[in-house]
């Protein structure tokens, strides 16, 4: 059962001494900050050790979070932050993270997966699936804005980036999730039939 | 950003003036492009709210605490120790050194004589022979020397991984 009291009031308790509290921060908030980590690693494996890195740093700074924003804006901008170097380090980004042809290779993998199975197939999987296909960038914008509560002024403090750009990139990357979410519709009707 | 598409999104998200919010409801209202585009996005829009999480391993939280845990084992050693502990070895050392000066100085010999020092606290010091102890003193000099050796390679050592690290 998780804690009814506030993030504020957590992390009052953590820092007082009481690590119980921050297993109940960890709790709440694991599903999305694995999610977002999911956005940039796209394997469950690393997503999980960027998640828990994430805690971890969260933990050691925890006396430096100052209150003034959420504790959720706060703990995104680790996990941006902590992903980004996780995909440097892999050599995935860098000068190709705006470039959609690394992730064809993701998508070309991602249409051809469970075929069999398209029966059982929900809209949500293929939504999902549509979002594994978009560029980190635009699927962290996509997840925060609808899941994390997130306004643009905070995805933006959460991203180092500007609201408008925010704004901008959250324009696009829904109209590249509407045409990826489609074009894999189309694509399973034809298998269907 | 003024087509169609993104005046609507506009309005979907709520970042719209009143007065443009006014605007864009007529225009849903009247217009037929408007109105099917409207309900197209909105439908979209629900879909990207139900969006689903995924979830970590059972374990995720017990990983995190434990390597929490593992490191708070290892910090209260260095900082949990009493401040005024260290303050009391401090002044004790610094007694045993003022002691040692006033003992050394008192039996110094500057003439080539001996000069008897009286401190008039009602005693004389003690006559110490470092002729004899020069042995005792070299090996105590000699150990200060690799202690201090060490002490440095260690300081070294502990700066290097900070910087690797």
């Amino acid at each position: 059962m998780q804690s009814k009291l506030s993030d504020i009031e957590l992390i009052q308790q953590t820092l007082a001494g009481d690590q119980g509290a921050y297993a109940d921060l960890v709790k709440r908030h694991q599903r999305f900050v694995f999610t977002l980590a999911m956005r940039f690693a796209k394997v469950r494996e690393d997503a999980e050790e960027i998640a828990q890195d994430c805690f971890i740093k969260a933990f050691r700074s925890l006396a430096s979070f100052q209150g003034q924003a959420k504790f959720t804006t706060w703990l995104y901008s680790i996990v941006y932050t902590t992903s980004m170097t996780f995909l440097r380090k892999k050599r995935v980004a860098t000068d190709s993270i705006d470039d959609e042809n690394t992730f064809i290779q993701v998508e070309e993998t991602a249409s051809a997966y469970d075929i069999n199975n398209a029966e059982n197939r929900s809209r949500s999987f293929y939504l999902n699936q549509a979002i594994e296909q978009l560029l980190p960038d635009d699927a962290a914008i996509i997840t925060l804005f609808y899941k994390g509560e997130q306004s643009l002024e905070e995805i933006a403090v959460a991203l180092g980036m500007e609201a408008n750009t925010i704004k901008v990139k959250l324009f696009r990357a829904r109209q590249r999730l509407k045409e990826k979410l489609e074009r894999n519709l189309k694509h399973e009707a034809r298998e269907l039939i | 950003m003024n087509n169609m598409e993104d005046i609507l999104w506009n309005y979907i998200d709520g970042n719209c003036t009143a007065e443009e919010q006014k605007t864009i409801s007529n225009l849903i209202a009247g217009d037929e492009a408007y109105r099917l585009k409207y309900h197209e996005l909105m439908k979209l829009n629900n879909e990207f709210a139900a969006m689903e999480l995924d979830e970590p391993s059972m374990a995720f939280t017990y990983n995190v605490m434990e390597v929490i845990r593992t490191e708070n084992v290892h910090v209260p050693l260095k900082a949990t120790i009493n401040k005024r502990i260290i303050l009391g070895i401090t002044i004790f050392f610094i007694l045993t050194l003022v002691a040692l000066l006033v003992v050394v100085f008192a039996n110094f010999n500057w003439a080539g004589q001996k000069a008897p020092v009286n401190l008039s606290l009602g005693f004389t010091m003690p006559d110490i022979n470092f002729s004899k102890a020069r042995p005792l003193l070299e090996g105590f000099l000699f150990f200060d020397v690799v202690l201090g050796l060490y002490l440095f390679d260690t300081w070294l050592r502990r700066k290097k991984l900070v910087k690797q690290a």
